[in-house]
């Protein structure tokens, strides 16, 4: 029966494990510093790109529970389209223009979430679903990612009003470390690469700093007992495992596991968008292969594959594993002799 | 003293203990009236053997068991039967309090088959919540070695506290009535659990242990403490804990060589025994902020759950809800004008504040968090989509009929989904099920022991008529003896398979019991009963047939 409940049980047991809405909340209170962070290096292109996204998506999931008939102020109050907003506007280049913010969170909320059957039933993380359709549609505008700037940058609204004239992209544009160590070519060394200053002055310690920032965020929701340690630390842990395989293997060219794990969207994946528990796997031994299968997933992208990051395809690629993972991680009840794994369409 | 090994999951619920166990153990005062269920017990309920307006004594059996699961029913008041209907019985009380006790039994020196009687007609089941007879239990070394007793305290369940006081009070016999159990199953080994929130009990069997080593108990006894978490007093749990042994899934502790009591049990047991008093009381925990003076209370069986909270000072304005048994597994009573029956170990008078009714449900976010905490690592939010699917097949490849209902899960879930009630419905819906399916199964069994209740009275005419006829021939002193010659051999050997089956029924039947107590036991009782007249027929037949033989022969 289960009268007491344990939100419900103040003062005495800090173990507590809050609700959905308020899980969802902490979640959206430990991105704060990553975007303060990001807001900070990169200009208020990172607000703007929140906001917009925030809005869409709780505008969208409204609509979308009154046509399914559902109702609209409890369900929005979970805050989960907001996070989704929070976490899709965070990967987006700053300032991207609003047209693009829309198309992305019609792709996470409507697509990958409602028409799913909503919170609880999307197979697949629909912030990375937004973020990878606009990747393969939309390339130009989804690698103008701009050089540390100044917090009001140049044409900054026209960006975003998306009436800035396609020339004048190029200009906005600026390599992340991963894009410009990608494009390197084979026949410079790692050292003599780095040696030639790649990238604008400041660029690689921004993204250093916002990755600790995301750290914080993610060290924060391990604290709250929000998220459970599993998956990031299998996630960064393969990480780090394969990236210095192949560093150890070739210095001069592949780059080294701090490399891979302060820059990009690694520690931001690790804590916020592979922790998402409705996509992710549900025992904490299918929890672990989950995240390590998206550790190795985003080394082995990122080195041979055609995109400079990759947590977002990993992320789904591994979203995709989860049916098979539910069942083949199933553990041992007590008084069983062994885990009986549980296969389609055999009968009892 | 603590424990090396482990369960899975568990959580940490505030305890609320403190209300409870500061006051004395006390009386409560003598009911006028008391209204005695007929089933208070797994099993069949007990059947009426008092008529209306007969005096009774404290004692006094008013229902006898009905069937081989089920239990005796003592007055525990004198007075008259009020009144009798298909599922009480009520008694007026004189106020007199006369006792009728049974002789006292000296346990060391009597023999198996006098305590499990003793047992039996005690009407002693366990009191920590099953309600299963313990004459039966006790009978489980018929086809297991027992090498460990284990004496069940951890009491993990918040609020109550009645074990603990128990144990504080009573430690000598609840120790001793360990003894008494230990001799019957053969169990050379005694181990308590008990959970470290209880000092003062731990101190009190201590002090009893120590004392104990002078004059040596029968067999040895270990007290092992373990860590307070909810639910080490599951009974796998605990068992897990104190001697890292499974119970297989849909086994017993006997299956591991373990039998549990609750130390309310033993007490009763040891009563029933040296004192010769039936199961006519108990104790109970009060608890509640709608009460003013919470703390256990010895209450005779049947006291109006109203009158009894009314003593202890309810404040009814305040009053959200009264729950029996424990916050986690207990449920909520219905009305008031219920009375205290067998498994009332705890009853709780909660205001809105304590435990309010939960939030609405929102979906599940598959967060796992359930699954961590399970104590028999199961999947429950598997289990919980299969159930709300109903889709049998995966619930029992998931398991669910190991579910121990806890409520663990449905404790941490943040969209504060009621797993444990899908569970349960899910449950009885494939109980109901499984009664459907084996319908055409339990007539064939009905019409069986319709033929085996006729056959045995045809034997029994049979043998009156032989009897008749012995005495005539005996008298006429003709030796006109019947001619055809007897087949005592074939006699016996019917007789030796009838007795087979009865046992093996009685086996099927006192394992299913247990393993769960909510499934019907109409069938198997049907079956045995069966059996039991097939027995009886054979033996009236062998007797028969010997009689003939042996007259046969000296003429």
């Amino acid at each position: 029966m289960s009268m007491m409940h344990a939100s419900q049980v103040n003062g005495d047991n800090s173990a507590a494990i809050p609700p959905t809405a308020s899980l969802m909340r902490w979640v959206i209170v430990a991105t704060l510093p990553g975007i303060a962070t990001m807001s900070y290096f990169f200009g208020l292109g990172v607000i703007s790109n929140v906001l917009l996204a925030a809005t869409f998506g709780v505008a969208l999931e409204a609509t979308l529970l009154h046509l399914r008939k559902r109702p609209i102020r409890v369900t929005l109050n979970d805050s989960s389209a907001l996070l989704t907003g929070i976490l899709l506007g965070v990967s987006l280049p700053p300032a991207s223009p609003w047209w693009l913010i829309l198309v992305g969170m019609v792709a996470a909320i409507v697509v990958a979430k409602q028409l799913y059957g909503g919170l609880g039933h999307n197979p697949f993380n629909p912030a990375m679903v937004g973020y990878a359709l606009l990747l393969v549609s939309f390339p130009t505008y989804m690698t103008l990612w701009a050089p540390p700037q100044a917090l009001i940058p140049s044409g900054f609204w026209s960006q975003i009003a998306g009436s800035l004239p396609t020339t004048q992209l190029d200009s906005l544009s600026g390599a992340t470390p991963l894009d410009a160590f990608k494009h390197k070519g084979g026949a410079l060394l790692a050292s003599e690469f780095w040696a030639t200053n790649p990238l604008p002055e400041g660029t690689l310690s921004a993204w250093r700093w916002v990755g600790i920032a995301w750290l914080a965020g993610g060290v924060l929701l391990l604290a709250k007992r929000i998220i459970s340690w599993h998956i990031p630390v299998a996630m960064l842990g393969s990480v780090v495992v394969l990236a210095t395989l192949f560093y150890l293997s070739d210095p001069s060219h592949f780059a080294s596991p701090l490399f891979h794990l302060l820059t990009g969207a690694t520690l931001f994946g690790a804590f916020f968008i592979a922790t998402d528990p409705v996509s992710a796997a549900s025992s904490r031994q299918g929890k672990l292969i989950y995240g390590a299968g998206i550790g190795a997933l985003v080394i082995i992208i990122r080195t041979f594959g055609g995109y400079p990051d990759a947590v977002a395809f990993a992320v789904l690629l591994m979203n995709l594993c989860v049916p098979l993972l539910d069942i083949y991680s199933v553990p041992r009840p007590t008084g069983q002799r062994k885990a009986q794994p549980v296969k389609q369409g055999e009968q009892p | 003293m603590s424990s090396a090994y482990d369960f899975p999951g568990g959580i940490h619920p505030p305890q609320r203990k403190q209300r409870s166990n500061q006051a004395a153990l006390i009386e409560a005062p003598l009911p006028k009236r008391v209204v005695l269920p007929l089933q208070q017990h797994s099993g069949q309920p007990a059947t009426p053997c008092v008529v209306l307006g007969d005096v009774v004594k404290v004692g006094s059996v008013v229902a006898k068991r009905e069937g081989m699961i089920s239990s005796d029913l003592h007055a525990t008041i004198s007075g008259t039967v009020g009144e009798i209907s298909a599922t009480h019985i009520t008694i007026e009380g004189d106020g007199q309090d006369e006792w009728q006790r049974l002789p006292h039994l000296d346990w060391q020196s009597a023999a198996h088959e006098a305590l499990l009687t003793r047992l039996s007609e005690s009407g002693i089941v366990g009191l920590g919540g099953a309600g299963f007879p313990s004459h039966i239990k006790a009978r489980v070394v018929e086809r297991h070695a027992i090498h460990t007793l284990v004496i069940n305290a951890a009491e993990c369940e918040p609020y109550i506290t009645a074990d603990d006081l128990t144990l504080r009070h009573y430690p000598a016999e609840v120790l001793e009535g360990a003894q008494i159990i230990a001799k019957l199953c053969g169990a050379p080994h005694i181990i308590i659990g008990i959970e470290d929130n209880k000092p003062e009990a731990i101190e009190a069997l201590q002090r009893e242990l120590q004392h104990d080593q002078t004059n040596s108990q029968p067999v040895p006894v270990e007290l092992t403490v373990i860590a307070t978490r909810y639910p080490s007093g599951g009974e796998r749990q605990l068992i897990k804990k104190l001697l890292d042994l499974d119970v297989p899934s849909g086994g017993l502790p006997a299956d591991v060589g373990v039998l549990c009591h609750n130390p309310g049990t033993l007490l009763a047991i040891l009563q029933a025994v040296r004192d010769g008093q039936p199961l006519i009381s108990r104790i109970v925990t009060l608890t509640g902020d709608a009460i003013a003076q919470p703390g256990n209370r010895w209450v005779r069986l049947g006291t109006s759950v109203k009158e009894l909270l009314e003593q202890a000072g309810l404040n009814p304005s305040g009053l959200h809800q009264v729950i029996q048994g424990g916050p986690m597994m207990g449920s909520p009573l219905l009305s008031l004008d219920t009375p205290v029956t067998k498994l009332t170990n705890c009853l709780i008078a909660a205001t809105i504040d304590e435990l309010p009714a939960p939030p609405a449900e929102s979906p599940c976010i598959r967060c796992g968090e359930c699954e961590s905490v399970c104590p028999v690592a199961l999947l429950p939010q598997q289990l919980h989509w299969y159930a709300r699917a109903q889709d049998d097949a995966k619930l029992a490849r998931y398991h669910l009929f190991d579910c121990i209902e806890c409520g663990a899960c449905s404790y941490v879930c943040p969209s504060h989904i009621p797993l444990v009630v899908d569970y349960r419905d899910a449950k009885s819906r494939i109980r109901l099920q499984r009664i459907e399916a084996a319908k055409a199964e339990y007539a064939k069994h009905r019409f069986e022991f319709r033929q085996a209740r006729l056959a045995r009275e045809e034997a029994e005419k049979q043998a009156r008529r032989e009897a008749r006829q012995a005495q005539q021939r005996r008298m006429s002193t003709s030796a006109a003896a019947s001619s055809d010659t007897v087949d005592l051999r074939g006699l016996r050997i019917a007789h030796a398979a009838a007795k087979a089956s009865v046992k093996k029924a009685e086996k099927t039947l006192a394992r299913v019991a247990q393993e769960d107590p909510k499934q019907s036991l109409d069938d198997l009782e049907m079956q045995l009963a069966t059996a039991q007249e097939n027995l009886r027929a054979a033996e009236l037949q062998l007797a028969q047939a010997r009689e003939q033989q042996s007259s046969k022969e000296s003429p």
